[in-house]
């Protein structure tokens, strides 16, 4: 392998044409890996999105579908008021969701009202009876307390992403299902003087009108960005309670028993969502109920990070290009002033294909020098194009999660109120749901590291480009005549 | 060993053949010159016997097989060196490197074996000091001895060489052209030089001369 020895040969005794390749060389490289950084920065921030943006399934009754049937109804009967009639989730169906893959676990909300009794609930100004009836319609009475029925608090949004804090005592678990243990916010303990361990009582509304007598076992903070989530018809938020939904249930009446109004999936791999969402629909009464998803922060997330790689995927490619048009240019450029030196060999009886094996060995030897270089510079250019990326998209990422937000949240999602038949608190459920920017500009950093791996893709890069480079030229070493280079 | 066997040649939009149906035969241990006016064709001729071009007629012979046969890759590799006027060496490298470069390209029976590449870039009056500097270091007369020894250390059995001694002066010329001879009857090899130098001819065992299109032995 004597073309080995030439190539270093060669590049030892011209130095000052090697440096000059070494820089071309590492700048090209300097440009790749920068994009290779961001790129596989990209990836690795979505995938983290992917585990820390929760996605989620919801199951509630088909409201569309009930929709169509009260507006069937209503043009067969005209005389009465149509009524919106929705079933409740059967829980015997969510278990049966919940034994899906990727469904990391689930939360069952049941949202009623009671009316406090030995106590006061929070009043605010402006009627919340009047916009209750004036949204829903419904002739049923609200109460001024709203229970929230969860499996527990820590799985609701709002916990989730600390829109809601326990300040004092804990939160509903499963272990409460079939309690009477209640979790009041801050302002209503502070109101009624109610800490950890007292006991207050709540009227039901409905039915037998019932008086339940409810052990306080958390105090939590709701943080006030969650009033202005609140529906129009809802009560002050401090009014809010979380109980077990097995209390919400009973509150509601002996018909509501292992119902909820919503069940929430947590999605443990976002990108599954709509695969969990085919298979659930497989197991449920569609017409009576419906499944929706909600992925939309790990969507902004992905959206905002597809653009960075596909941003630096072009970066990649670019440079990639015009590096081998660069290369290739200087390579043809260096041998046809080494064409001389090409007749001799030719003359010794070299073969062709070891010419140009000297060339391609002389230019990894000049690549490996560069990389080296470039992985020493990548690390501080790619930060720099790092943080000016991100800084952009965090914007963009910001933007699009305010506009979600307002979807769900504000306006109720399918599952979240089911308005016509039940009691004002709905809203709250609704709320829940919606929430996800705060996760958002946490996911956007990009961490920036040249690590080996990073290293040996720009090496294939480099190895593409100069096999690219000396391909290109190579046509002049291939045709040329020793004799026309040595007697003529 | 080397025959022409009725070969002719021209250039594309010659009007007339260089040469024309000429049979020749050089045979190891001996040297020959050729010698000729300028533009007669001596060059292109030499050019023929090293495999560098083929003839546009008849063929060349190495031994009875036809050059083009072997492959005129493989035929320079193995069994022709060339010298030319303008030395061509490796101008990257040492004396010594190009000397063992060569012995590696041509796959020579001593590669690698520096001691003898050195043992010959002495003979021709290389020191040891000059066999490691850039080989551009050296005069051109000291250039036109490492490619001599080039031709020693391989084991090509037919060395060609176009005015070797065309940029030497007259000391430097005899000590290649002793070179020369020292080639064909110590190693027994078949030295063919185109010159126009009387002197240099003078020194080899024939002298053919090209004129008229056509080769004839001089006395
Ligand atoms: N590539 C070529 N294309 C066309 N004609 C050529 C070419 N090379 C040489 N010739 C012509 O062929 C003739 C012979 O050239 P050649 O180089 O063989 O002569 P020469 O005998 O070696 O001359 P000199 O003694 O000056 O070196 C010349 O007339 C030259 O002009
Ligand atoms: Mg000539």
């Amino acid at each position: 392998m004597n073309f080995f020895k030439r190539a270093w040969l060669n590049l030892t005794a011209k130095k000052g044409r090697s440096i000059l390749l070494i820089l071309v060389t590492s700048a090209i490289m300097l440009f790749v890996l920068a994009g290779l950084l961001i790129r596989n920065a990209a990836d690795t921030a979505t995938s983290n999105a992917k585990q820390s943006v929760g996605a989620t399934v919801t199951l509630a009754a088909n409201r569309e579908a009930a929709f169509k049937k009260m507006r069937s109804s209503t043009s067969t009967s005209k005389t009465s008021r149509p009524k919106l009639t929705t079933s409740p989730v059967k829980l015997s169906d969510a278990k049966k969701i919940a034994k899906l893959n990727n469904i990391a676990s689930y939360t069952a909300t049941v949202s009623t009202s009671a009316n406090a009794t030995g106590f006061s609930a929070i009043s605010t100004s402006g009627s919340s009876a009047g916009g209750m009836k004036g949204m829903g319609g419904s002739t049923t009475s609200s109460g001024d307390i709203a229970i929230s029925g969860v499996t527990s608090t820590s799985a609701t949004a709002d916990f989730e992403n600390n829109t809601s804090k326990i300040t004092s005592g804990r939160g509903i678990t499963t272990a409460d299902e079939g309690s009477n243990n209640v979790v009041i916010e801050s302002e209503l303990a502070k109101e009624d003087s109610l800490k950890v361990g007292d006991s207050i009582k709540l009227k039901a509304t409905t039915g037998t009108k019932t008086t339940y007598t409810l052990k306080v076992v958390g105090i939590y903070k709701a943080s006030s960005s969650t009033s202005t989530q609140q529906g129009p018809g809802a009560t002050d938020p401090s009014n809010s309670v979380y109980t077990s939904y097995t209390f919400a249930n009973t509150v509601k009446g002996s018909k509501y028993k292992n119902t909820a109004d919503s069940v929430t999936f947590n999605v443990s791999d976002p990108a599954k969502v709509s695969a969990v969402k085919k298979a659930g629909n497989a197991l449920i009464n569609t017409s009576k109920y419906s499944l929706t998803t909600d992925d939309s922060s790990y969507q902004t997330v992905k959206a905002s990070m597809d653009n960075v790689k596909s941003f630096a995927d072009k970066i990649v490619w670019l440079v990639a290009i015009a590096g081998t048009i660069i290369l290739a240019l200087i390579v043809i450029l260096m041998i046809r002033e080494r064409r001389y030196e090409i007749g001799v060999l030719l003359s010794l009886g070299e073969a062709r294909w070891k010419i140009v094996a000297q060339f391609f060995v002389e230019m990894v030897m000049v690549l490996v020098v560069s990389i080296a270089i470039a992985g020493a510079g990548g690390k501080f250019v790619g930060n720099q194009l790092g943080k000016q990326l991100v800084s952009q998209q965090t914007t963009t990422a910001t933007t699009g999660s305010t506009s979600t937000q307002q979807g769900p949240g504000g306006g109720g999602a399918p599952g979240g109120s089911t308005s016509g038949t039940k009691p004002s608190g709905n809203m709250q459920a609704g709320g829940a749901l919606g929430s996800s920017s705060t996760s958002t500009q946490k996911q956007a950093e990009l961490a920036i590291n040249v690590t080996v791996m990073d290293l040996v893709e720009l090496g294939g890069f480099g190895l593409a480009i100069m096999f690219l480079s000396i391909m290109l030229a190579s046509g002049g070493i291939l045709r040329l005549q020793p004799k026309k280079v040595l007697i003529e | 060993m080397l025959k022409a066997n009725d070969i002719g040649y021209w250039y594309d939009r010659q009007e007339n053949s260089l040469f024309e149906h000429v049979n020749l035969e050089f045979k190891s241990g001996h040297s020959y010159a050729i010698v000729g006016q300028s533009g007669s064709g001596k060059t292109t001729f030499l050019s023929l016997l090293a495999g560098l071009d083929k003839p546009r007629a008849g063929q060349i012979e190495l031994n009875g097989e036809p050059i083009n046969q072997l492959g005129l890759t493989a035929y320079r590799r193995s069994h022709v060196a060339i010298v030319f006027q303008a030395y061509n060496l490796f101008t990257y490298m040492s004396p010594l490197n190009n000397l063992l470069t060569a012995m590696a390209v041509t796959n020579s029976s001593h590669r690698g074996d520096k001691a003898f590449a050195m043992e010959m870039l002495r003979k021709l009056g290389i020191t040891d000091e000059q066999m490691t500097k850039n080989v551009q270091r050296l005069s051109g007369g000291q250039q036109q001895r490492v490619a001599i020894a080039r031709t020693m250390v391989c084991d090509a059995k037919l060395v060609v060489a176009d005015e070797p001694t065309g940029n030497l002066d007259e000391e430097n010329t005899k000590d290649v052209i002793d070179q020369f001879q020292k080639i064909a009857h110590e190693q027994h090899k078949c030295v063919i030089i185109v010159t126009h130098e009387p002197d240099v001819a003078a020194t080899c065992d024939y002298a053919y001369r090209l004129a008229k299109h056509e080769f004839t032995l001089e006395a």
